[in-house]
């Protein structure tokens, strides 16, 4: 009851106008920061933590959270028209978005898409409000072991979009950790696979392999099939989502909702994670799992609704314990301190409302997600419009000042554009190339918390199943592979014996 | 992502392929596994430079990127094997395939739209952003169709002034100006369209 009460009065503090505003603003920035590739969310609440001194502590953090909110959704308005996801989480929402716009049904994708995210976004917000107390003791018990046993089983989940192809899907996985271990590693300090040039010390960046692989592919590809993006017509309006299509994927907004919750209160495992392992897991579930990667309605609902529902599940551990589980709580992390305000437990007990107040921002933060990401796709959808040669072009340009966005260095475009051309290979090939951008966004996160989990264990590698939580998500990830195989494996069973 | 069709029969080749020889197109997707093994197998030799030596500590530093080229290097081995024996009997489909487009696929056309990618990132340090940018659009909307210079050279124009406006100006990102000549006329853009 007191946390109706005090929830309540979050939302008083939240509808006065400035708060509401500032809400509404970081909400838009998210939601466009989010879409242009190359420029993602947590680069633009960095650039906003400086307008955030000149607000107050509750303020910034209204502020921060809208632009979180919003950009997590945003990735996926790029990912579903141009096929380039604007953040990583937003890599499903390509799987099974961008062949729905190729159908002409964009529209209708990226309704879908927002109303999943909402729908996970506010589930998810609401988890925050009246469960952060509970599930932040459980998340104080991870250590790096269960760090490392989440980015596994986020890294195995991968197996799951394998189109029985589970070989292949693991060279290219492996294929992507071998790219992510280019440059210095994370405990001695040692540069890997440099070759003589000194900005490979700096490692490879995912932002730019994603760039390369997913953007200029596709450009060449629509360069050369002369491919129609304009979406189509029905009876002279363009085919949107109906009512009876939400409903038809309310079962996997559903799950990718619970996956969302669960894996964001992890600290380290994020959006990323969340969606993937929604996607894998919905297409074990769904009927129509076969079919996945075709355009199928519940795999883009899933991982949108997963990787939204981790927005409010990441900012438990921030707020009651004070450990930021993204690089974009990190930031709120940060802007808190700025303002020399300490999360954790004693928070809710010095400034509730305060804390309520963001509770209350992220609920409205969500619910007015659906407006503004319906109309920063409408901005996005009437560039579809546009002929596919200026298209492609103004694409093109995006992706490298994107790629050299990241570092402000021109050795970032060249590799952007070397993945490119091998990205345009692999495709003319069949040869997946998702897994690799995956296992180079998750591998130098499972290379450190192995390294780190073995240096505390004194190398001795029985850690990871001796410890309960570790065991029992690394147990999960056993019966995930052997879920996701089982198929295959069925199959070859039936042929032997025929 | 692209609406291939990975297990697709071969047979249909000329839409999937045309202009590389089928029996290369055949060739090809055998090659990879083995290409990727001989990596594999390779670069565990080439992980350190030649004057630096592994950090005894621990495991040390090549212990992971070992580890996970020793992974590829059997997946990649198990990719071969079952290669093998898809070629050993007939009717069974190798392990990769080329995935055939519904809509005629012009290999010339992309492959001159790579180089032309490529062309302008090279080009970008020493041209500069600005002139880079114009050219690339210009030549690629042409390229790609757009014959209309009504439409191609304001598109060009106030694309390129409007991204060096949103980057260079707004996000204050330093774009490459280019070298020389180069470098004077991005400064003297910068100034005349207020960026400076």
């Amino acid at each position: 009851m007191a946390a109706l009460d005090l929830l309540g009065g979050g939302f008083l503090a939240a509808f006065q106008f400035w708060s509401f505003m500032t809400i509404v603003t970081g909400l838009l920035v998210g939601v466009v920061a989010g879409a242009l590739p190359g420029i993602s969310f947590v680069n633009a609440m960095a650039m906003a933590l400086p307008f955030t001194y000149v607000m107050e502590p509750t303020q910034s953090m209204l502020f921060l959270g809208g632009i979180y909110v919003g950009g997590v959704f945003g990735g996926s308005i790029s990912a579903i028209l141009i096929n380039v996801p604007g953040t990583p989480a937003s890599l499903p929402a390509t799987w099974d978005g961008y062949p729905m716009t190729k159908r002409g049904e964009a529209k209708r994708a990226l309704t879908i898409a927002v109303t999943a995210s909402a729908t996970g976004g506010l589930v998810s917000a609401l988890v925050l409000a009246f469960l952060s107390a509970p599930f932040a003791s459980f998340a104080l018990k991870f250590s790096q072991p269960e760090f490392f046993a989440a980015t596994i089983l986020g890294l195995v989940s991968v197996i799951a979009i394998a189109k029985d192809q589970p070989v292949i899907t693991m060279v290219s996985l492996l294929l992507g950790i071998v790219v992510g271990t280019v440059g210095v590693d994370p405990l001695y300090g040692q540069a890997r696979f440099s070759f003589g040039v000194p900005e490979m010390e700096s490692g490879i960046r995912f932002v730019v392999v994603m760039i390369g692989l997913f953007a200029i592919g596709e450009v060449v590809d629509l360069l050369a099939t002369n491919r129609d993006l304009r979406p189509k017509k029905s009876q002279g309006k363009a085919i949107g989502a109906s009512f009876r299509d939400i409903l038809n994927v309310k079962g996997a907004i559903a799950r990718g909702t619970g996956i969302g919750c669960l894996i964001g209160m992890i600290p380290g495992a994020g959006a990323t994670p969340g969606a993937v392992i929604a996607y894998g897991i919905e297409k074990q579930v769904s009927k129509r799992g076969k079919d996945f990667g075709t355009g199928v309605e519940e795999g883009l609902a899933a991982p949108e609704a997963a990787k939204n529902a981790t927005t409010g599940a990441a900012m438990v551990p921030l707020l009651t314990l004070g450990i930021p589980g993204s690089a974009a709580t990190a930031i709120m992390l940060a802007a808190m301190m700025l303002h020399g305000v300490s999360p954790g437990p004693l928070l809710f007990i010095m400034d509730p409302t305060m804390v309520y107040t963001i509770f209350a921002a992220m609920i409205i933060a969500n619910i007015l997600m659906i407006f503004a990401g319906i109309g920063v796709a409408q901005l996005f959808s009437t560039l579809m419009r546009t002929p596919p040669a200026i298209l492609a072009a103004f694409i093109i340009v995006l992706s490298v000042v994107g790629a050299f966005g990241v570092r402000n260095n021109i050795f970032d475009v060249y590799v952007c554009l070397a993945f490119g051309v091998l990205g345009w290979g692999m495709k003319r090939v069949g040869f997946p190339s998702a897994p690799l951008v995956l296992g180079v966004i998750l591998g130098p996160l499972a290379e450190r918390y192995f390294l780190t989990s073995m240096a505390n264990a004194q190398q001795d590698w029985t850690v990871f199943f001796t410890r309960p939580i570790s065991g029992t998500i690394l147990g999960l990830a056993l019966v995930f592979i052997l879920w996701s195989l089982s198929p295959g494996i069925k199959r070859l069973w039936i042929a032997r014996r025929a | 992502m692209a609406s291939a069709k990975p297990n697709q029969d071969l047979g249909q080749m000329p839409q999937a392929g045309r202009g590389i020889p089928p029996g290369f197109l055949r060739l090809l997707p055998t090659l990879i596994p083995l290409a990727l093994l001989v990596l594999a197998l390779v670069l565990p030799g080439h992980m350190f430079q030649s004057d630096q030596t592994a950090s005894r500590v621990g495991l040390g530093p090549a212990a992971w990127p070992r580890a996970m080229l020793m992974g590829m290097a059997v997946f990649a081995a198990l990719w071969i094997a079952r290669d093998i024996w898809v070629l050993s009997a007939a009717g069974r489909k190798p392990t990769l395939s080329i995935p055939v487009e519904d809509t005629p696929y012009h290999f010339g056309k992309a492959i001159i739209g790579l180089i032309m990618i490529v062309a302008y990132g090279w080009l970008l340090p020493k041209i500069g952003f600005a002139t880079a940018t114009a050219i690339f659009i210009l030549v690629w909307c042409l390229f790609g169709g757009l014959r209309n210079l009504l439409v191609v050279v304001p598109v060009t124009l106030i694309g390129t002034i409007a991204l060096l406006w949103l980057f260079m100006g707004l996000a204050l990102m330093p774009l490459p100006r280019g070298a020389g000549v180069f470098d004077n006329f991005s400064i003297w853009l910068l100034r005349a369209t207020g960026i400076y």
